[in-house]
């Protein structure tokens, strides 16, 4: 059995989150980061879930404390407070998931988050759906003109079975020229195929293209096979963006887009073999909070 | 006989020069010349002065009557004996109908000396006092002023007269307190944020809590009514943080950057980004005002902004021209980005010849999710986004569709500096 640290100041949230987690891990609570250190010198952590602003020593210190002392534990940061104003710190501390405290409390994602980090099965965008959810379709994306008539095909099918693709279709432009263009690359790193012109991709550098529902959201999953984006980079990114240091240059602009325009992004990176892009949007604004972090990197 | 010279100025003789007994007739022609010469140096003295005089009377008046405070001069009984045209345009009087009135009766509206006049104590003292406050209260509206004394000596040194100077301070006074209102609203913006946060944080809890206890009842020993209570419970968690986001929502200064901007280097760099199928045979004009002023904004919305709009002007076109071809006709496609400064505030226009649209349309285009395009093309951020992005910036879009070109203002209000 797996076993969790929780951590954070505020009792209801520990039990809250001791209760949800206890009939699948071994978990233990501790009400300050101090308190969580005892603990993690005594013995070792699955992983540890940490508040972020708490008396005594805050959430990024304590997390990067605990993952020096136990490199293989998993840390999660959790809070009630603007996570785009800790972008710059996560990528300080090498911190890549950040979970927001909604109400009515996001407990699919938490489970989704958790287990995904634990067992290291990120991929797929159907771990972040209901139970009896429904498959729409799957596409294989081999040139830009196949990329054109997916991001057409996509927007036409979410219209057509659910009546909105609210800014799929926005954000999809962004993330499959990414996925055909930006991914595939020579052995130096250079990237093989310029911009805006057409292009036929390699039978491996194929990207694919999954979309789905549940009772309450929709989503669709982009999957390139060279897996050459970060965490790092993906954090740098946004982090650019949301300070306005991006107006510099045009790097970055279409993950921090998809990020402000979807209700989630989801990265999940195997390094050199491949990077997948989850984005989520809700039927209804049911989970009222500010928008999570959530980079998984194998 | 005698002969008299006038030394006068002003027509006012300051004396005389006589050249007593003498016969005209027997002076010496030399001494005649001289005579003469001495007459004319008189008369010339006197109208040179005299004008010097009246110059320099004209633009102490001139002086006294640009000056848009309130002037007038008051004797010991508090009469008016002079005034500037400022003090009777404010009290709606002629001048020569205020000249004899008391101060207090015509400026002041009262039947005596007000409270606490300095003018009464610049004569006892014969010292100047200045920025007293005083208030003026009609039916509507209060005015402020601030007043100064300052005494004017007499030949014999005393104080004859005092000279009242009355600023008009009520708008000084109203911006100040605005300042201190918008002060003391952007603590109150900053606090709330704060409380708004760590309420969230506990009712967070309280919700996930209950929706455990919801889920598992038994595990918590609940029963048929405990269920029912609970769930209440979970609703007003739900309403609470609802309330606490609203309040976020309006005290929200921390989200986005603001940079002043040169709205020039946005203009270009955004029409770098617009990267399009068919754009390259549209011609593009930039008519950029090469002094304008620079905008307090989010510079990434702002670019964000003008690349939607760009997009649109290029699609727009393309559409346009594939249906002109499909008639057999050609169909040039124009784009004209301008920058200008129009009273206070910053314009960019963006016009294209494209497929322009109607009045119907026009109507729409600023709901979520409306668009006349099929799916899957461009990158922009939907007009609804544009729009309430510049509505944060305290701007508006203008949008005009007229003889074939269609033109998308963004009006951004230009910096003020403080």
């Amino acid at each position: 059995m797996y076993s969790i640290l929780i951590v954070d100041d505020e009792t209801s949230i520990r039990m809250m989150l001791y209760d949800y987690l206890e009939d699948k891990y071994e978990v233990l609570t501790a009400e300050n980061a101090e308190l969580g250190m005892r603990l993690c010198k005594e013995r070792a952590f699955d992983m540890v879930i940490s508040d972020v602003n708490m008396p005594g020593m805050k959430g990024p210190e304590f997390l990067s404390k605990v993952k020096k002392l136990r490199p293989a534990t998993k840390t999660v940061l959790i809070t009630a407070y603007n996570i785009d104003s800790y972008i710059r710190m996560a990528r300080e501390y090498n911190i890549t998931n950040i979970i927001p405290k909604t109400t009515p409390f996001n407990f699919l994602e938490l489970d989704a988050l958790v287990e995904g980090l634990l067992t290291q099965n990120i991929f797929g965008l159907f771990r972040y759906l209901l139970p009896g959810h429904t498959a729409l379709g799957d596409y294989c994306i081999r040139s830009s003109s196949e990329a054109k008539q997916v991001r057409e095909a996509v927007t036409d099918l979410f219209t057509e079975k659910l009546g909105t693709s609210g800014n799929m279709k926005l954000i999809l432009d962004e993330i499959i020229t990414n996925a055909v263009y930006h991914a595939p690359a020579y052995p130096d790193g250079t990237e093989k195929y310029p911009e805006y012109v057409e292009v036929q991709l390699q039978p491996d550098e194929f990207v694919y293209v999954e979309c789905g529902h549940d009772a309450e959201k929709y989503g669709i999953s982009i999957t390139d096979n060279k897996g050459r984006l970060t965490k790092e980079m993906v954090l740098y990114k946004i982090d650019r963006q949301i300070a306005g240091e991006g107006i510099l240059d045009d790097s970055g602009r279409g993950i921090h887009m998809s990020r402000l325009f979807s209700d989630r992004m989801i990265i999940n990176i195997s390094p050199n073999i491949k990077t997948e892009i989850i984005l989520i949007n809700y039927f209804s604004h049911k989970y009222r909070g500010y928008k999570p972090l959530y980079i998984n990197e194998l | 006989m005698s002969f008299i010279i006038v030394i006068a100025m002003g027509g006012i003789a300051l004396g005389a020069v006589v050249l007593a007994l003498v016969n005209y007739r027997a002076m010496k022609k030399k001494n005649r010349k001289l005579e003469r010469a001495l007459r004319a140096h008189a008369e010339k003295a006197d109208r040179s002065l005299t004008d010097k005089i009246k110059l320099s009377k004209t633009q102490l008046e001139t002086a006294f009557d640009a000056i848009t405070d309130y002037i007038c001069a008051i004797d010991r009984e508090y009469k008016i004996v002079r005034v500037n045209k400022s003090y009777a345009d404010f009290v709606k009087f002629p001048i020569r109908e205020i000249l004899g009135r008391q101060c207090y009766e015509v400026f002041w509206k009262l039947s005596a000396p007000c409270e606490r006049c300095p003018a009464g104590r610049t004569f006892l003292q014969g010292t100047p006092e200045t920025k007293q406050r005083f208030s003026q209260r009609d039916l509507m509206n209060v005015r402020y002023f601030d007043v100064g004394t300052y005494p004017v000596a007499g030949a014999d040194g005393a104080t004859e007269n005092v000279i009242e100077y009355i600023r008009d301070v009520t708008e000084e006074k109203n911006i100040m307190e605005q300042l201190i209102r918008s002060e003391k609203l952007a603590t109150i913006g900053t606090m709330t944020a704060g409380i708004a946060h760590e309420m969230i944080n506990p009712l967070s809890g309280i919700s996930g809590t209950v929706t455990n206890m919801l889920q598992l009842p038994e595990k918590y020993g609940l029963n048929q009514k405990g269920v029912q209570r609970v769930s209440t419970l979970r609703d007003a968690a739900g309403r609470a943080t609802m309330i606490m986001k609203d309040l976020l929502h309006l005290s929200r200064r921390e989200d986005g950057t603001s940079v002043l901007t040169d709205i020039n280097t946005i203009v270009k760099k955004a029409v770098n980004a617009v990267q399009l199928k068919g754009m390259s045979s549209i011609e593009y004009k930039l008519l950029l005002e090469k002094t304008l002023s620079k905008v307090l904004c989010d510079p990434v919305k702002i670019e964000q902004v003008v690349i939607n709009m760009t997009t649109n002007a290029v699609q727009s076109i393309v559409e346009k021209r594939e249906r002109a071809t499909l008639e057999g006709k050609e169909h040039n496609g124009l784009i004209i980005i301008s920058t200008q400064h129009v009273d206070d505030m910053v314009h960019i226009d963006i016009i294209d010849n494209g497929m322009g649209m109607s009045d119907e349309v026009k109507g729409k285009i600023f709901d979520p999710f409306f668009t006349t395009r099929a799916p899957g093309e461009g990158t922009g951020l939907g007009l609804s986004v544009c729009h309430r992005i510049v509505e944060e910036h305290n701007g508006r879009i203008v949008v005009e569709s007229a003889g074939g070109l269609t033109t998308f203002s963004i009006i951004l209000p230009v910096h003020r500096q403080a």
